[in-house]
């Protein structure tokens, strides 16, 4: 403990001597650890984002006669393979037990009109309640207005696209568009989704089922949603859903069923294999600030040769000397190592903002104790490497010589 | 405690230089009482460093035996060589070697934490050896900022630091004025009536004479004169 104390004085006393260098090599493993820091604050702030959101939905099963996908920014419905589910579908699953409600997904397309110009758009039929449980969540959710509430009708909410991309001028709250001939009143714009986004929300229209039916005339559904009583159910009730609806078509592919638990995983799946990709990136820099290191710690080694020499000479034994210059390396790295970890928290902020206002979507980073004790880790792990080998060079070195060095 | 500090049976030093060997240091027998005062004079090339650092434990003989306080020393390994150095040995240079980022107390206080002692210890000892060397008011002061004399005074009490057996000194008045030399000296020769064994590595004949006992090296015969 003393000696390390010992030691730990002598190297500050070291790095303050050469105070730029000693900046230039540390802001290196600064930067490795603040990209770390940060891509894990944002990796985690998604999936807690996601997750947390999605979980809520945990007891939920969507089935689907066309497919079905998920990534790192939510899940989707895309219009089916031109089949619908029929009556008997849907009523031999409310047949199966353990099932709380179901209420089905219309999808057509349809034509919009406003202020004279006419737009082709997917129109969803959706019960209000799914429609905000389903696409409330998340990143999802509204940018303005409301839902439709129980027993409205002629309201829709519509997809971001819809609302500033699709016309000349832009659609507002309130505003009255045409859907095949129909007039709607805009009560809510979905919040714009972005890239990588499979749903497709932002082209959408979304009216409730009445609505839908007496516009298209179409009652026939390509999904729908199910609710089970027991969360714990789940996986085998949807297993059983899909098993009924693909003996009604006599086919083994019609279905196409999955939950809220499994989108999750594939979700988390996905999340993480980015952040590792993310991770494996930021520690390249962590490669490069250690061969800084151990650069420094050479020259710095090959320059206090002589002061090497008297340290043996007056007792000083090979441990000694290791332990000094190893102590050193550790403390830049270190040193770094807090900077970077500090820059990386701040960093992490930005990166949310600049994400949120480019992808839409809220995304608040997590910066968990485990990411901090892992970055001072990966920064003591570094400054030990690096400094092992100009360390071991010092250590042998011949007193006569060292002493004798100019 | 042994009388002799130091004994040196047949003990050589040779350079392989390639293919050729050079006989640095050739079969010398001696033995320095506790206490004495010993002066070593030489031309340059003559063996003299050679000498000096197997006195010094900071090379191995080639043959032969080299005994430090009654501890064969000819056959330790590296860190034995180093324990022996911190515990029996203080050595002045002639260009001070002083570590330039501490100040005269820290480096004074450095060979005492090789050793292990408190770091409360190391600065009382540190300050009553300077104190002995006359520097109370430049402890603070870092190498830079002492005089060539002053550095050297530094040099002696860090040597003194953990009471060694014997003190080194390799041409302690090399580099300083006559004056200032002077002054080194005779803090030596004072540390030396306290009952400390001292040897002097020089050219200079009056510093040599000064001491009680005179080795003259040449051609890596060591020789005693009057």
């Amino acid at each position: 403990m003393n000696m390390i104390k010992d030691n730990l004085k002598l190297a500050i006393k070291n790095i303050n001597e050469r105070k730029s260098r000693s900046f230039l090599t540390l802001l290196g493993i600064c930067i490795g650890i603040m990209a770390i820091i940060s891509l894990m604050g944002i990796g985690e702030g998604m999936q807690q984002a996601i997750t947390g959101e999605l979980s809520s939905l945990s007891d939920t099963i969507v089935v689907s006669t066309g497919s079905i996908s998920a990534d790192a920014f939510g899940g989707g419905f895309e219009q089916g393979n031109g089949e619908y589910l029929t009556e008997r579908d849907l009523s031999d699953i409310q047949r199966i037990s353990g099932i709380k409600d179901i209420s089905s997904i219309l999808f057509a397309p349809s034509l919009i009109s406003f202020n004279g110009e006419v737009k082709s758009v997917s129109l969803v039929g959706i019960d209000e309640k799914n429609m905000e449980s389903i696409f409330g969540i998340g990143v999802l959710g509204l940018e303005k207005g409301e839902f439709i509430n129980e027993g409205q009708q002629n309201t829709c909410v519509i997809g971001y696209n819809v609302a500033y991309e699709y016309f000349d001028d832009e659609i507002q709250l309130g505003n009255k568009i045409k859907i095949n001939g129909n007039k709607f009143i805009v009560v809510g714009i979905y919040k714009k989704q972005g890239a990588g986004m499979s749903t497709e929300t932002d082209d959408n229209i979304h009216i409730t089922p009445r609505d839908f039916e007496k516009i298209t005339g179409q009652s026939k559904s390509t999904s729908a949603i199910i609710r089970v009583y027991d969360v714990n159910n789940v996986e085998s009730i949807a297993d059983e859903i899909e098993q009924a609806i693909n003996e009604n078509h006599g086919d083994d592919d019609f279905a196409n069923v999955i939950t809220m638990s499994s989108l999750i995983e594939s979700i988390q799946q996905v999340l993480s294999i980015v952040q590792v990709v993310l991770l494996s990136i930021a520690s390249i820099a962590l490669v490069v600030a250690s061969i800084g290191i151990m650069n420094t710690m050479l020259t710095s080694v090959m320059e206090r040769t002589r002061e090497i020499g008297i340290m043996k000479a007056i007792g000083a034994n090979n441990k000694d000397v290791l332990l000094i210059f190893i102590m050193e390396g550790v403390l830049i790295s270190i040193i770094g190592g807090i900077i970077g970890i500090l820059l990386g928290v701040i960093g992490s902020r930005g990166l949310s903002v600049i994400m949120t206002r480019s992808f839409g979507g809220e995304l608040n980073p997590v910066i968990s104790i485990y990411s901090i004790i892992l970055g001072l880790a990966v920064a003591v792990i570094v400054g030990l490497l690096s400094s092992l080998y100009p360390a071991r060079k010092a250590a042998k070195m011949s007193p006569i010589e060292a002493v004798r060095y100019e | 405690m042994n009388e002799y500090v130091i004994v040196t049976k047949n003990l050589s030093k040779t350079y392989n230089l390639g293919k050729i060997t050079v006989p640095a240091l050739k079969s010398t027998n001696i033995s320095i009482k506790r206490g004495d005062y010993i002066s070593i004079i030489g031309p340059s090339g003559s063996g003299k460093s050679t000498f000096m650092n197997l006195l010094g434990c900071l090379d191995v003989p080639s043959t032969g035996q080299l005994f430090i306080d009654g501890t064969d020393v000819s056959k330790l390994s590296e860190n034995q060589l180093a324990k022996i150095r911190r515990e029996k040995i203080g050595f002045i240079f002639q260009k001070y070697n002083l570590i330039p980022t501490l100040n005269a107390k820290d480096n004074v206080a450095l060979s005492m934490s090789f050793s292990g002692i408190r770091s409360k210890e190391r600065v009382e000892k540190a300050e009553k050896l300077l104190n002995l060397v006359e520097l109370s008011q430049r402890m603070d002061h870092k190498p830079s900022e002492l005089s060539g004399g002053e550095q050297q005074r530094v040099a002696i009490a860090r040597a003194l630091a953990n009471n060694p057996s014997i003190i080194l000194a390799d041409e302690p008045t090399g580099n300083v004025d006559t004056k200032s030399g002077n002054n080194i000296m005779s803090i030596l020769e004072q540390i030396n009536d306290k009952g400390e064994t001292i040897i002097i590595v020089t050219h200079d004949q009056n510093i040599a004479k000064r001491a009680r006992r005179n080795l003259r090296i040449k051609d890596g015969v060591v020789n005693e004169y009057d």
